[in-house]
């Protein structure tokens, strides 16, 4: 689905991401230096890769050897250079490409293994860093995000504010603990209600980028 | 009065350089950064704050904490106004605001006030001898009566303008209060390296500590209060959250609290909500919240200008107020002693010493020192004054009586530990004899308790309980206690207490629960009349009830009725405490969720463009759905959905079906599972088909139907109801998890990735053809009805093409990723052009498919069987399937089982009405004589005039016999013919077309 590929004929089919009129660049709340960092993600790849009875070892292989990372066994995510793969459920993944280029062709391979279901437009996910991230998410999270309790690529399926989520916890950065969440495309707007409400008072430096 | 003229001229907490103004009852003072309201009102002499509940007698502040029953006034005004706060703990502002409550027409004049003479009609078990008397009395007399004359404040009546928040916290250690108790409990903990979260519900931590002049380790108190913050403070793993309370305690460690971010201010900062609740998890937990002090109760003890010994301290030592100019102490134990010397040493005036014991040495050199009258065996029988304390009446030990002027009664009685959160998993505090009071019985798991709230009420076994138990916690919760330090030395105390529970053998109101106006003769009275239990005397009195829940009068309650019924006070037993321990918003509790943000709203990836187009949306579920678009000069929504069905027949229209679940299913074994789960063979669809499929619950109910696509030999894509998507994807689940987990059948929700459209009418297929890519065929022999397949759109966007139908028109629906929706759209409007295409809603679709008859949501209620829907014959006999045998129940198959058709009023112009039942004509309308029900209804331009689909007896084998549709509800009683449900096409020429 590469972009160049897209006639022009009737209009133009321009993709519009899950966060398009909902959340966009710019500063939520109090002024002044951030306490919280959204970057909205967008142009990733997404697709559940569910494992054949007695197929797990087979298919973690295969992944291994296409996107050079095994597939967790417990609620993880294993980082690649260019993909993630996030435990979803028993014997069940969700695969992320940074980018979509070469996504379809790498299901395709890996559907002789796994049911494979493509997902890259049915998620909203933003990534959370600062030094306020986990007041932020206090409000909304009733998992202990501690660092003692929440290890750098623990994988939990929870939800905030009614809203179903998906988060993990990537390597800390600069300002310390560092999550990602993705919720479902249609409670995209519900989940940021919530999310500018609870980071207002850190003030919350809002900007775009690459899954 | 203007002036702080009660204020002291240095000492206590406050900022004499802050001065903050405030207003009570419109009238401006003046208090410092540090003051309560009640503190600042004291300094400017102001003593009346309120009328009582039920008497409306003049009440002024009783304590310095949150057990006040009294002084409870309404804060701010507008939207933000909050009744019943007890300036107690109010923390005083700049431009405060506040209002006496319960009085009318002024706080000085209360007409009301006449209620305390009609008393002997207003005691114990008024209100409910009231139903009693005759009936036509209540709703007329004492109703409204008792409604206006009784009461609290009043809410604001408008919506607050304030954002609330929700949060979760978690600990090893949670320590609950912040006097010498808790202070050395975090300390020892956070020492520990244990997470500890400190909490107390006051604006400055150290508790009693503030309200003392104590000593530790030789040193003033408040400087090791001052070291003991600033090291919790260093540690990075111990979290101080003043301004606090936590009000309950729940299963599993978990404690709940509320956090008051801006009720200091007068609007909360911005980005801040007022108040945030909190749900704390903590591994351990200490309480140390301290202990309430007891009053006493004798006649007129609810004079302003009465008020507990330690809360005196609390305002001469923490706040710099002297609340009176000539005080009397009237003590039942050596605590009280404190006050009078505290008030001598702030320069105060002891009229008397009335200690209800006999004479000791010590205690008489102490009275001298102190230039007071000391009266030994004694008691206050009288406290006399109307808006403020003038005087009081002591009685000593030979029954000699002494009139003595005042204008401050300091009250001691012995404390009460602060036991509450113990209670809340209904433990039963048991009483201590030596103590006089109840401590914590049976703790619930997690919980130790320290200090006073343990009944150690000494400074030096407060520090050493902390000390103690903070470790203890730490090491519970996994951690490696510090070593342990030596408890700092204190300056000496004594704790010697005979408690007085009332003064005996005098007249006058003497009050036992301040705030419920219950006196000790409601006590009596509840004994005589049988109502002994205490939970009993609770309900009938009132006592203990409302804001303050007893804090200052359930023992006097029980003291006295076990004194009536000649029992102990343990065996008349004790109140249950149960949440919350102080009363919390509602705000609190609903956090974020309020508004549009109650729950959840589903925005459909064409939403945006929907609301572009000006449609008007319904709520289905969490989603939002167009339900029609109206255009320029249609006046009513029936206008616009006739156009939008119309033009669907005529020509081609566009309605987004994204909400409906979508589950994709995989695995060698995909089709057994189908077979299993649906009534109908799904082993033989081809590849590229698409089949209708209905599901049963266990129970034999139809729960679900929807079209179900093939798209490989093992891959299936499932199509649900938006209601029911969740329900049957979790069905579905729990089918392969318990019933066949040997199946390989792999599936997962779909329904967010894709946007799909319906595309519907005789001219879907030229419309689709502009967005289809051109190398796709989808003439009607290469892509005929039931048709499924990818196709691409937009030159290479991958799409899938269903040729389904629930409008009974040539209708497709096309599916996109979803980031794609939006432009989907625009191009088959513009594809659609040529032929006036227009976007239809919800409304629109459930005309044309009750036009054709078909089910939905109306139909698929749970309460109907297949064969009540017609669709009887779909459930295949030669497999087992999900609700086959329990379809097959006598009850489900009996032949005059409501079944389904349609309708048609008798006089087309007349309206029909979802709901209406049908009877037949001439017969009464009776249940006995009830055949069924209308489910749908709807306009059918086609038709022009109204159709409706329903249950009824007898069903098909009835067409064209007339029944009456009757619906009481709107007084509708028409005469209808049962007809085919199919209205439209009956033939389905027009799907292959």
């Amino acid at each position: 689905m590469a972009e160049t590929a897209i006639s022009r004929t009737a209009v133009s089919w321009t993709p519009r991401g899950a966060w398009a009129g909902i959340a966009q660049a710019g500063q939520i709340g109090a002024a002044g230096p951030a306490g919280v960092t959204a970057t909205l993600l967008d142009g990733f790849g997404l697709a559940t890769l569910i494992a054949a009875p007695g197929g797990t070892a087979a298919l973690s292989g295969l992944v291994e050897s296409r996107a050079g990372i095994a597939l967790p066994a417990t609620p993880k995510i294993a980082s690649g250079a260019s993909h993630d793969a996030i435990w979803s459920g028993p014997e069940q993944w969700l695969l992320r490409a940074t980018a979509r280029d070469g996504f379809a062709g790498l299901l395709e391979a890996l559907s002789t293994q796994a049911a494979v279901s493509d997902q890259s437009d049915a998620r909203a996910a933003v990534r959370l860093s600062g030094s306020c991230v986990r007041n932020v998410l206090a409000k909304g999270v009733m998992l202990d995000l501690h660092p003692s309790a929440f290890a750098v690529g623990d994988v939990a399926l929870t939800s905030i504010a009614h809203v179903g989520v998906h988060l993990w916890r990537l390597a800390d950065g600069p300002e310390g603990s560092v999550f990602e969440i993705m919720v479902a495309r249609s409670m995209a707007g519900s989940f940021w209600s919530w999310f500018a409400a609870s980071a207002a008072e850190f003030g919350c430096r809002v900007s775009t980028g690459r899954g | 009065m203007s002036g702080q003229s009660f204020r002291l001229a240095s000492g206590g907490l406050v900022d004499r350089g802050r001065a903050l103004s405030f207003s009570f009852d419109g009238k401006l003072y003046q208090g410092y950064a540090g003051d309560t309201l009640a503190s600042a009102l004291l300094a400017n002499g102001v003593r009346l704050v309120g009328r009582s509940f039920k008497y409306h007698r003049p009440r002024g502040i009783l304590s310095a904490g949150p057990e006040e029953p009294n002084a409870l006034v309404e804060l701010r005004s507008g939207a933000r106004r909050e009744p019943n706060t007890r300036a107690t703990v109010v923390e005083l502002f700049d431009g405060l605001d506040a209002t006496s409550q319960n009085r009318w027409p002024s706080l000085a004049f209360d007409l009301l006030s006449v209620n305390g003479l009609v008393s002997p009609a207003l005691v114990a078990g008024f209100y409910y001898k009231t139903f009693m008397w005759p009936a036509a009395l209540w709703e007329k007399l004492y109703e409204p009566l008792i409604r206006r004359a009784a009461g609290l404040g009043r809410a604001a009546g408008t919506e607050d303008p304030d954002h609330y928040e929700k949060a979760f916290a978690f600990c090893d250690v949670l320590v609950i209060g912040s006097g010498p108790a808790g202070l050395a409990a975090a300390l020892a903990a956070g020492r520990s390296g244990a997470r500890v979260i400190l909490c107390d519900e006051d604006f400055r931590l150290g508790g009693r500590l503030l309200a003392e002049t104590r000593e530790i380790d030789g040193r003033p108190a408040s400087e090791w209060l001052a070291a003991t913050l600033a090291e919790l403070e260093s540690l990075p793993e111990v979290r101080i959250m003043s301004r606090t309370t936590v009000f309950g305690l729940y299963d599993h460690g978990i404690y709940g609290a509320v956090e008051r971010v801006g009720d200091h201010l007068p609007e909360p900062a911005a980005h801040q909500p007022r108040q945030r609740g909190w749900r704390i998890h903590a591994k351990r937990a200490i309480l140390a919240a301290g202990a309430l002090e007891r009053p006493i109760v004798f006649p007129g003890n609810d004079r302003p200008g009465v008020m507990l010994a330690g809360a005196v301290r609390t305002y001469i030592n923490r706040h710099g107020v002297l609340p009176g100019r000539e005080s009397v102490l009237f003590t039942a134990g050596d605590d009280g002693w404190t006050t009078a010397r505290d008030i001598a040493a702030a320069g105060g005036k002891i009229a008397a010493i009335v200690d209800s014991r006999p004479a000791e040495p010590a205690r008489k050199a102490l009275a001298d020192k102190l230039g007071a009258r000391l009266f030994v065996g004694s008691a206050v029988m009288g406290a006399r004054g109307g808006r403020q304390l003038s005087g009081v009446t002591i009685r000593d030990a030979s029954g000699a009586v002494t009139e003595l002027a005042c204008d401050l009664l300091a009250v001691s009685n012995g404390w009460n530990p602060t036991l509450h959160l113990t209670s809340h998993q209904n433990g039963k505090p048991s009483w201590d004899d030596g103590l006089q009071c109840f401590v914590p019985g049976a703790l619930p798991p997690g919980l130790t308790v320290a200090g006073s709230a343990a009944g150690h009420f000494t400074l030096a076994q407060a520090l050493e309980d902390g000390a103690r138990l903070g470790r203890e916690a730490a090491a519970d919760a996994g951690q490696t206690p510090a070593a342990s330090e030596p408890v700092p030395a204190t300056d000496p105390e004594t704790t010697a207490l005979t408690p007085v529970w009332r003064v005996t053998g005098v007249k006058g109101k003497a009050f036992v629960d301040y705030q419920n106006d219950v006196t000790d003769k409601d006590v009596e009275l509840a004994a005589r009349e049988g109502f002994r239990p205490v939970e009993h005397l609770k309900r009938y009195t009132t006592l203990g009830m409302a804001t303050d829940q007893g804090k200052t009068s359930n023992l006097a309650g029980l003291a006295i009725m076990a004194e009536q019924t000649g029992r102990t006070i343990p065996q008349t037993g004790t109140t249950t405490f149960r949440p919350p321990y102080t009363p919390v918003a509602i705000g609190a509790l609903a956090g974020h969720h309020r508004g549009k943000d109650f729950k959840p709203v589903r925005l459909a990836p064409t939403h945006d463009w929907s609301k572009e187009q000006g449609a008007v949306f319904v709520e289905a579920g969490q989603w939002l759905r167009a339900q029609y678009y109206p255009r320029r000069g249609e006046s009513d929504w029936l206008t616009t959905v006739n156009r939008e069905v119309k033009t669907v027949r005529a020509s081609v229209g566009i309605c987004d079906v994204s909400t409906l679940g979508k589950i994709d299913i995989q695995g060698t074994d995909a089709a057994e599972f189908l077979e299993r789960v649906y009534i109908n063979g799904w082993k033989a669809l081809p590849v590229g088909k698409a089949r209708y499929g209905l599901m049963l619950r266990e129970d034999g109910f139809v729960m679900d139907d929807g079209t179900t696509s093939r798209l490989g030999d093992h891959h299936f894509l499932m199509t649900t109801t938006t209601a029911n998507a969740g329900k049957v994807m979790q069905h579905l689940e729990f089918c392969h998890q318990a019933l066949w987990p040997e199946l390989d059948v792999r599936m997962v929700s779909v329904s967010e990735q894709w946007a799909q459209v319906a595309v519907a009418g005789p001219k879907a297929r030229e419309t689709l053809r502009g967005v289809v890519d051109p190398e796709h065929d989808i003439s009607n022999e290469a892509f005929p009805y039931l048709a499924a397949g990818t196709v691409t759109v937009g030159g290479g966007i991958p799409a899938r093409l269903f040729r389904i139908s629930f409008s009974g028109e040539q209708a497709y629906e096309l599916a996109v990723p979803a980031d794609y929706g939006d432009a989907m759209m625009r191009a088959l409007m513009q594809a659609g052009a040529p032929f006036g295409i227009t976007p239809y809603g919800t409304e629109a679709l459930g005309v044309m498919r009750i036009e054709k008859g078909h089910v939905a949501g109306n139909e698929l209620n749970g309460q109907t069987t297949a064969r009540d829907l017609g669709l009887g014959r779909m459930m295949s006999s030669k497999k087992d399937f999900v609700g086959r045998l329990m379809a097959g129940r006598q009850a489900l198959v009996e032949k005059d089982r409501p079944s389904f058709v349609g309708f048609k009023p008798v006089d087309p112009t007349q309206r029909l009405r979802a709901g209406a039942h049908f009877i037949g004509i001439g017969k009464a309308t009776v249940m006995e004589n009830d055949e069924g029900y209308m489910t749908s209804v709807a306009y059918s331009p086609h038709l022009s005039h109204w159709m409706g689909l329903g249950l009824i007896k007898g069903g098909t084998t009835r067409i064209g016999e007339r029944v009456r549709a009757y619906d009481p509800v709107r007084n509708g009683d028409i005469v209808v013919e049962i007809c085919s449900p199919v209205f439209v096409d009956p033939e389905g020429a027009r799907l292959h077309g």
